[in-house]
């Protein structure tokens, strides 16, 4: 018996099952489609860039887009996984930071791609390791210790890179640049790792071992799941998630400059997962939410740096697009508990 | 009132007894008067024309099964859900489209089955939660204790004013929150089982404060699962079953007999059947085990097909035995075996690995995950000790059917998130979770906490067949007549320690309760 329990489920004794999931009659409409004001709320933006300019629908543009979006998505994918488990990772861009910086520095002394890659990922799940053994054996809240890692690693990449900025010349330009029937490399390795999070958290055991984990731990741990090695495999996912990322960009850009990725990208990676209507207290989470939620945010950048407006005004209105999305999904989610 | 035609006083359809008049009730007006209610949800009507008349100074007891619809009758009445039609009188005015803060005002208010104060803050605090003394803009700390200290009073209630709401036990919590709602100028006060999860001595100090609430004039509507609770303190007691109203009844003309029959609709009896005698070796034994304050050298032997009851009052030693033998804490000392052989201490993979299956009486922390669905949570634990790695939808509700038909599990829908089936249920879900997975040894901590007559008898017979396949069942219970219908051989508990062993042959009810208040060391 505890105190106020903060429990999305009251149990309706006397109700027939329905009545826990019954809309209210305001709302009726919406939830029959996943997603559905999320996705509106994302139809509206484009369509509303697309008339206010052209620029919007050329293929250029939308290719540019997809190349942008891979990156957070990568990491969107792997942030949903954990946090449906009931973890947090606010280190993950910041771990791309440092990824990003090593591989641009071994590259530059010589090092063949393929051994940098393999180094450079290896190091990610280290250091994605290391979160888990902290918050499975120390009980730190995942939210501090992850910060605390995502400013320590923020401050390694600026130590990496010592001030300058490394090129690598054309070295992974392939993988950042060129398309296959017109999709980038990037979108499909993106593509990729979505599918691939999806498939996990609907068809096998681990994922949902971590919806079980992320539900109740306790009632997890006493039906005999290895909580704490689950942990860890989730956290070292994340590592490589966030490694995988960081080439990417690496790739994107053909550069490591100081600052590049960092808390900023898992700030915004967060605001996709949470708008793509995972909870942050884990136990509900779907992969097509964090791919609405990845793709809404970047339309919402493209369509202000095409509609010229402010720079002062960007962060404005994308923290106002933010809290539209937010409020429209919570209004849904309120009415369809479950998945 | 005595020409009202519509009190329903006996069998419902038939004639209307004039008998009830001013004698019983010193206040004949009724305070408030529903009449007609209904409601569905979806498609399922969950309340078809109830009518019920509260009247103050009355402990009104409202009895059914779960999901008889007491629970959406009480969240009509104070305001949760808005009647599909029907009427709700309160004051002689008719009131439509009530709110939950429209039947505060008018003095309906509620202390739901889960208590809701906040944990962090004091006794008087909470009292006076939304209503604190001011001064000069700033709060009146010392007018806060005072006022506090007078609501608890008034009621008789002796807690501390200053105490952190965090570490008040769940009847004190109760107490804290009814001295609250009347303070707040409750005239028709429901109370949700509060006495479920209580020992005997805590129970009886909320049914005081209850007869307290009612000597003060206000109208109690009281719900529980516990007849002779009801027999003794109802002055009247209401009966739904699916929804519709059955009887509604002075408490003086009832018996249990008639109570169960009216809330099942037929004669419910769980009685001992013949069990094959227990086989001689032995399935669990526990030796000298001990830990703190709450578990002092409790050794036992279940021997395979043995049902052993562990009997105290709730919430003494028997949730502690729970975490020692399902491996979440680690014991100071002792030694558990199961099949004879030695369990290592402290982990949850080795106790499950031994054969030995805990289940919880603590269902919504420990047992469920209330957010998955009924299946999944079925073949949570069948499924790892499996050592699955695929999950799909289809093949798990195959897996699943077998288990929701030999435990019974009724879900309206498909199949829901297991959190919005009724307390019965889920019981029900989580004894098939465990007892479906090949258990040695299995430890039952109070299996009929919070269900229905029905539901109890079902789980009764679904334990005898447990210690039929030869189980060693080690029972931990609060209820003297679950020992008797269930139990070979009983050890009673007290303050951690064991006070008695007795065989069930041997020993008579009142004897058993005898021991199980007296304690005393034999």
């Amino acid at each position: 018996m505890s105190l106020k329990t903060p429990s999305a489920a009251p149990d309706v004794a006397a109700g027939p099952p329905g009545d826990a999931g019954r809309p209210r009659s305001t709302y009726r409409r919406l939830p029959h489609i996943p997603h559905g004001g999320l996705l509106l709320v994302l139809v509206l933006v484009a369509v509303f860039t697309a008339v206010q300019a052209d620029a919007f629908t050329s293929s250029q543009n939308l290719l540019n887009v997809l190349r942008q979006v891979s990156v957070t998505a990568v990491i969107a994918a792997g942030l949903t996984l954990l946090m449906t488990a009931g973890g947090m990772d606010f280190s993950m861009g910041s771990n791309a930071a440092v990824t990003l910086c090593v591989a641009a520095q071994l590259l530059a002394r010589g090092w063949s791609t393929p051994a940098v890659v393999v180094v450079s990922l290896v190091l990610a799940t280290l250091i994605g390791l290391v979160n888990g053994l902290v918050v499975t054996y120390t009980r730190v809240a995942p939210f501090v210790a992850t910060l605390a890692s995502a400013m320590l690693l923020d401050g390694v990449a600026l130590l990496v890179l010592d001030g300058m900025s490394v090129t690598i010349g054309d070295k992974m330009s392939a993988l950042g640049n060129d398309e296959v029937a017109g999709v980038p490399y990037l979108t499909i390795v993106a593509l990729l790792v979505l599918a691939l999070t999806g498939v996990t958290m609907r068809f096998t055991t681990f994922g949902r071992d971590a919806f079980a984990m992320g539900g109740n731990e306790h009632v997890a741990r006493l039906s005999g799941i290895d909580v704490n090695g689950r942990k860890l495999a989730l956290y070292a996912l994340a590592g490589v998630l966030a490694g995988l990322a960081g080439l990417m960009l690496l790739s994107r850009l053909g550069a490591a400059a100081p600052n590049t990725a960092g808390l900023q990208t898992q700030l915004t990676a967060v605001a996709a997962v949470v708008i793509g209507g995972t909870s942050l207290a884990g136990g509900h989470g779907t992969v097509t939410g964090t791919v609405i939620g990845v793709v809404l945010l970047g339309v919402v950048g493209n369509a202000l740096n095409l509609l010229q407006v402010n720079s002062n005004y960007q962060l404005v209105v994308t923290g106002g697009v933010l809290l539209v999305a937010a409020i429209v999904n919570e209004f849904q989610r309120k009415s369809s508990p479950g998945h | 009132m005595t020409s009202s035609p519509t009190v329903p006083d006996t069998e419902k359809g038939t004639a209307v007894s004039p008998r009830r008049t001013a004698p019983a009730h010193p206040a004949p007006q009724a305070l408030v008067r529903v009449r007609g209610v209904t409601k569905s949800f979806g498609g399922a009507a969950a309340l078809k024309g109830v009518d019920l008349d509260l009247y103050p100074g009355e402990i009104h007891a409202l009895m059914g099964m779960n999901g008889a619809g007491k629970s959406t009758f009480v969240h009509v009445l104070s305001g949760v859900h808005q009647p599909d039609s029907g009427t709700l009188t309160l004051g002689g005015h008719e009131h439509t489209g009530l709110t939950v803060r429209r039947a505060r005002r008018l003095g309906i208010s509620s202390v739901p089955q889960r208590r809701e104060l906040a944990p962090g803050l004091t006794v008087a605090e909470n009292v006076l939660l939304g209503d604190l003394p001011t001064r000069y803009g700033t709060v009146h700390w010392k007018a806060v204790r005072e006022q506090a200290g007078r609501a608890l009073s008034g009621l008789g209630i002796d807690i501390d004013p200053d105490r952190i709401a965090g570490t008040l036990t769940v009847a004190e919590q109760t107490m804290v929150e009814v001295a609250r709602e009347v303070r707040r100028g409750g005239r028709v006060l429901i109370l949700d089982e509060p006495t479920a999860c209580l020992s005997a001595r805590d129970a009886d100090r909320v049914r005081d404060l209850v007869r307290t609430l009612r000597d003060e004039g206000v109208a109690v509507v009281y719900i529980s699962h516990y007849i002779d609770e009801v027999m003794s303190l109802a002055d009247r007691i209401t009966v739904l079953r699916d929804g519709a109203l059955v009887r509604s009844a002075p408490a003086a003309e009832l018996d249990a007999a008639a109570l169960v029959r009216g809330m099942v609709g037929r004669d419910v009896v769980s009685r001992r059947p013949a069990r094959p005698a227990p086989r001689s070796e032995s399935g669990l034994a526990v030796r000298s085990l001990s830990q703190g304050r709450a578990l002092r050298d409790f050794s036992v032997d279940v021997r395979k097909g043995e049902i052993v009851a562990v009997l105290g009052p709730a919430g003494d030693g028997q949730s502690r035995l729970f975490d020692l033998l399902s491996g979440r804490q680690r014991p100071d000392s002792g030694e558990i075996r199961v099949d004879g052989r030695p369990v290592p201490p402290g982990r949850i993979d080795a106790s499950l690995a031994g054969g030995l299956r805990c289940v919880t009486g603590d269902r919504r922390t420990l047992g469920l995950v209330q957010g998955l669905t009924v299946d999944e949570n079925l073949m949570l634990a069948g499924d790892r000790f499996a050592r699955r790695r695929l999950h799909r939808v289809r093949h798990l509700a195959r897996r699943a059917a077998p288990v929701r038909d030999t435990y019974g599990v009724v879900a309206l829908t498909g199949n829901p998130p297991v959190g919005t089936l009724s307390g019965g249920n889920q019981q029900k879900v989580l004894l098939g979770k465990w007892l479906e997975t090949a258990p040695v040894a299995c430890f039952l901590e109070d299996p009929t906490n919070g269900v229905d007559v029905a539901a109890m008898a079902d789980i009764h017979t679904l334990v005898d067949d447990l210690a039929a396949r030869g189980v060693a069942v080690l029972l931990a219970s609060s209820s003297p007549e679950e020992v008797m219908r269930l139990a070979d051989r009983v050890v009673v508990v007290s303050a951690g320690r064991t006070v008695a062993e007795h065989d069930i042959d041997a020993i008579t009810r009142d004897q058993l309760v005898t021991t199980a208040l007296g304690g005393q060391p034999q």
